[in-house]
């Protein structure tokens, strides 16, 4: 176990130890860094880029503690490290950048009366300068596997002063559609702010602090770095792991400040109208030589990790390096959200099914899905709902980005169903290195999916929209070849006939029917839905022959007072469709999969939408149905309403002239086969 | 024929704010006694921004003299500059210094204990060696340890080392015997004083050892370290640097226990000679109380409990040990210090 500590206290030098425990990780070293030593507020960012590494002080047990930023020692860092009271086999080291040789026994000694030994001293300056001068971040390389993109992405680093000109933003734009290259745009959350404050919010624009640069490095061919003057410590490290990796960095700063460092950069013009032509035509054809060339280079060898490990003294890392692939092959990882209902899961449950037999998947879940998925076959990981125990809000998803980083390996892909790209998924594609695709259905409220949610499709390979039935309700969000539409996907009917799920139903419930009414209100997440089940159980209660089953989710509270109502009965299950296929009427909810299994089964329904904001437009949805007499809708609010279309459904015939509508509709071929093949495509 | 007095010129950063100030203080009275007499403060980058130690001011005033800042020249028969150790943060000595004997007071060792460099040694003897043209410039250690590290230096740096001369004597500190009669029953109340910094104290481990809780009372004067790192034991007494008057600490002890950092070892002891003047038993790391020769007891954390319960049943000894270390404090005495610095101004009577 290495701790890593810092000279001092400040923002800067924990988010150099932050960065330098990855950097060490990523090379087999068990980083840690010691939890009381870390300010217990921390932006959100990075608190899920401690969390990897954070450690509680009892269970600290050290073969080396280095100190970075060793050039200035604050008395907490000596405190803390006396008391450790360290046993006289640890060792210590520190990394600075030393004014003097003075400055430098000033930290040999400084460490040496906290500890009680002799520190290694490591001048960086001399050793290792890197590529932004005074940085606490030792700037070294590690490395790994080569960029080979098909489609290289170039990356162009920047800062706030770019956007004063008004062509910057247009020639980006223009950038981002050439054909030869991807873009990715890495700036400072003010600036990435202001740009999204734009008509040019598209672009796909990255803060410098959004993640780590080792994993921003990671989705980069190429690097242009741009601005007055050499680049702040996290574009230097990204800089940095590109090299080391084979990608090419060009130097468009004006005072050619990376290059002078001597690093293996490419001097490029200083403007950015001249980086499209230089990029495509001097860079790109040259990948191949500038990725060999970066094997021998002296700078590169000079600032490898493992050179500055063994100068400090470090033990051997404890594993081979953080990269090693699993031991079972690539395997596409689905990740459903938790919504108000399970239609997430059920929809990446039937697309899963889809996928080729030699496609294996996996799921990690929320635990209000895990039933659904284990029914259907899936074993799948937990993740952690919020609890509100916590001061932070996003507590459970800082603990759900570990657990998805660890779920998944390069070659893997992440397929996430879900409106809301949680960070814990958008840092877990990026720092993976996995594929990814967002299967994200539409018909969303104006507003509710904002532009701050969009943002993340960034990260995403592809999006597949599941289509809805019934094409005025399908409006695109976003733009691009990376947007795949497929037919709605819909769970196929069953084999199983009517008749036959009827008389095993008569005989569970101990009763015989004549009329059978399924109500799939869905599990009062959302709304309650008590008013609406005691009105229709009222309906139905006068009826001798008439039996009225409401569904309900494993799990989904009901009211008691339901049970009392002479021929209402609650079936707890996870196949509702073949219960409403085999009634008389069905009144449902009218969320995505409800929806479409009861439109593609044709089975004629009364739609009580959820109108909560939050949630999809399902009153539009619903009417595109009874506008067309294939259903009724009826408002949640409209109780007298819903009496009377039970009335009309099952004595006057309404009922049968939506069936007879149902049969002549023609619909769209369901979509889950496509969207399973685009996923395996991707695997390729 | 008169006879001329001699020129006697001091050369230091007046802003330290321990030890070497007080050595200074204590003998500016003497030197002035011995010749005419001039003090040129430096301003060296290590204490940009720092007042003049109190101590100095109180022993300028009383001599009616002013500190010189910043002369271009200084000269004299005799030229002392205090403690090199303040050039270690810049690479310049700006003054031209011109004597006929130059004396550098090493008041920092050499190194540490386990042989790291106390500080870059080289560097300031450099700035001092190119600003000055003296017939003789010399070295002086202030005690047998801080030798051994200066001379272990030289002989490890020769090259750097020829322009000095080690002086035979110690230019020891001045160390005021004190008049505080020794307690007739002396009580298990311990305590230590020093600057915060953390090398000043030993490890958590020896400060239990020395601090127990079956003491009456544990006194620690300047433990801003020990109070930052949280309330660490409740039978200790803390108090940050200058907390309290350093009369009212010694009111409240009756045995000084006083141990490092492992890396550090005191290049005189001066917090013992307070302890002593006090007429208190000091107890120390046996390396640092052997400057003391039998003033100071030299005894191991684990040993100091013993050391106090023998003290403590046998009165006698207590008194006895009081006595031993006046007697050790009279070694350093003005008059002494005299003869020694008379030395220094003796034409023919080089170092050895």
């Amino acid at each position: 176990m290495i701790v890593v500590e810092a000279g001092r206290r400040d923002e800067r030098s924990l988010d150099a130890r932050l960065l330098f425990a990855a950097d060490l990780a990523a090379h087999g070293y068990d980083a840690v860094i010691d939890e009381e030593t870390v300010p217990e507020a921390l932006a959100r960012a990075t608190r899920y880029d401690a969390a990897p590494y954070l450690s509680a002080r009892a269970d600290l047990a050290p073969a080396a503690i280095l100190v970075i930023g060793a050039e200035e020692i604050g008395d907490d860092t000596l405190l803390t490290l006396r008391d450790y009271a360290l046993p006289p086999e640890v060792q210590i080291a520190g990394l600075g950048r030393f004014a003097s040789h003075q400055a430098r026994l000033t930290a040999e000694a400084r460490l040496a009366h906290a500890t009680g030994r002799t520190p290694v001293i490591v001048d960086l300056e001399a050793e290792a300068p890197g590529l932004a001068p005074g940085s606490v971040l030792p700037l070294l390389a590690s490395a790994g596997a080569a960029p080979a993109a098909e489609i290289p992405t170039l990356a162009l680093a920047f800062g706030a002063e770019l956007l004063e000109d008004p062509q910057t933003l247009p020639l980006l734009t223009a950038m981002n559609n050439l054909g030869a290259m991807r873009l990715r745009l890495i700036t400072t959350g003010k600036a990435k702010d202001q740009i999204k404050g734009t008509r040019y919010a598209a672009l796909p624009v990255f803060s410098v602090t959004e993640l780590p640069p080792a994993a921003l490095a990671r989705g980069i061919e190429l690097l242009a770095v741009l601005g007055p003057g050499a680049p702040g410590e996290r574009v230097a490290a990204l800089a940095t792991a590109l090299l080391a990796r084979g990608g090419a960095v060009i130097d468009s700063t004006e005072e050619a400040a990376l290059a002078a460092s001597g690093a293996p950069v490419l001097r490029g013009p200083a403007t950015l109208a001249g980086l499209p032509g230089f990029a495509e035509h001097t860079v790109l054809p040259n990948r191949a030589e500038i990725a060999r060339a970066a094997e021998g280079d002296p700078w590169i060898a000079r600032h490898a990790l493992p050179r500055i490990a063994a100068l400090a003294g470090l033990p051997a890392p404890e594993r081979s390096g953080a990269t090693a692939p699993p031991a079972r092959g690539p395997r596409a990882l689905f990740v459903p959200t938790n919504g108000n209902g399970l239609g997430h899961a059920q929809r990446a449950a039937q697309i899963a099914r889809a996928l080729p037999a030699d496609l294996p998947a996996g799921f990690c879940a929320f635990p209000s899905c895990l039933p659904l998925l284990n029914a259907q076959g899936f074993a799948a990981a937990p993740l952690v709902s919020p609890t509100g125990a916590h001061e932070a809000d996003d507590a459970n998803d800082v603990l759900n980005a570990l657990r998805l980083s660890r779920a998944l390996a390069p070659g893997d892909q992440l397929v996430f169903d879900g409106g809301y790209v949680f960070t814990s998924i958008f840092r877990a594609i990026v720092e993976s290195g996995a594929r990814a695709t967002w299967v994200r259905r539409g018909l969303w409220r104006p507003g509710q999916i904002a532009e701050s949610h969009l943002d993340r499709e960034k990260v995403f390979d592809q999006v597949i929209v599941p289509g809805e039935a019934f094409d005025e309700l399908n409006t695109d969000l976003t733009f691009g070849p990376h947007i795949h539409k497929v037919g709605p996907i819909v769970q196929a009917a069953g084999a199983e006939a009517p008749e036959a799920m009827r008389s095993a139903l008569a005989e569970a419930l101990g009763a015989a029917f004549e009329t059978l009414v399924v109500s799939m209100l869905g599990g009062g997440v959302a709304a309650d839905r008590t008013a609406q089940l005691q009105t229709i159980s009222a309906a139905l209660a006068p009826r001798p022959g008439a039996v009225h089953v409401i569904v309900a989710w494993p799990g989904a509270t009901l009211p008691a007072v339901l049970a009392q109502w002479p021929n209402t009965h609650i079936v707890t299950t996870l196949e509702a469709l073949p219960l409403a296929r085999a009634a008389d009427l069905v009144i449902s909810a009218a969320g995505y999969n409800a929806f479409h299994e009861l439109i593609y089964a044709r089975t004629p329904a009364i739609f009580i939408p959820q109108i909560a904001p939050y949630m999809d437009d399902q009153e539009r949805r619903a009417r595109a149905a009874s506008d067309r007499g294939l259903a009724l809708t009826v408002l949640p609010d409209e109780l007298i309403v819903l009496s009377r279309a039970i009335e009309g459904a099952l004595d006057h015939g309404e009922g049968a002239a939506r069936a007879r509508a149902l049969a002549e509709l023609t619909l769209p071929a369901p979509g889950t086969e496509d969207a399973a093949r685009l996923i395996a495509e991707r695997m390729a | 024929m008169t006879k001329t007095r001699p020129q006697i010129a001091y050369v230091i950063d007046p802003r330290f704010p321990g030890g070497t100030s007080a050595a200074v203080a204590d003998e500016l009275a003497v030197a002035a006694g011995m010749g005419d007499l001039a003090v040129h403060a430096v301003s060296s980058a290590m204490f940009k921004g720092r007042q003049v130690a109190p101590v100095l001011d109180r022993a300028l005033a009383a001599l009616g003299l002013r500190l010189n800042w910043d002369a271009p020249a200084i000269g004299g028969d005799l030229v002392i500059l205090h403690n090199p150790s303040f050039l270690k943060f810049q690479a310049r000595l700006a003054p031209r210094l011109v004597a006929r004997r130059l004396v550098v007071v090493t008041h920092e060792n050499f190194a540490l204990p386990g042989g790291l460099p106390g500080f870059d040694v080289a560097a300031c003897l450099a700035q001092i060696d190119a600003a000055s043209f003296a017939g003789e410039k010399i070295l002086a250690p202030v005690s047998p340890y801080n030798r051994e590290t200066v001379a272990a230096w030289c002989a490890a740096h020769p090259a750097a080392a020829r322009p000095w001369a080690l002086a035979g004597e110690d230019w020891f500190n001045i160390c005021a015997p004190g008049d505080a009669a020794a307690t007739p029953r002396p009580r298990d109340r311990r305590g230590r004083h020093s600057r915060a910094g953390i090398e000043k104290f030993p490890p958590l481990a020896d400060l239990d050892l020395s601090f127990p809780e079956s003491a009456e009372a544990n006194v620690i004067l300047g433990a801003d370290s020990l109070m930052a790192a949280g309330p660490l034991r409740p039978h200790w007494a803390l108090f940050p640097f200058h907390g309290i008057e350093i009369e009212r600490y010694f009111e409240m002890i009756d045995f000084m226990v006083y141990h490092t950092a492992p890396t550090l070892r005191e290049s005189f002891g001066r917090v013992l000679a307070e302890g002593i003047a006090a007429g208190k038993v000091v107890i120390a790391d046996p390396d640092t109380a052997s400057v003391f020769e039998g003033g100071v007891i030299g005894a191991r954390p684990d040993e100091v409990s013993d050391v106090i319960a023998r003290h403590i049943e046998a009165t006698h000894l207590y008194a006895q040990q009081v006595d031993r270390g006046r007697a050790a404090l009279a070694r350093f005495s003005a008059s002494r210090f005299a003869a020694m610095m008379a030395q220094h101004l003796a034409p023919a009577e080089a170092a050895a």
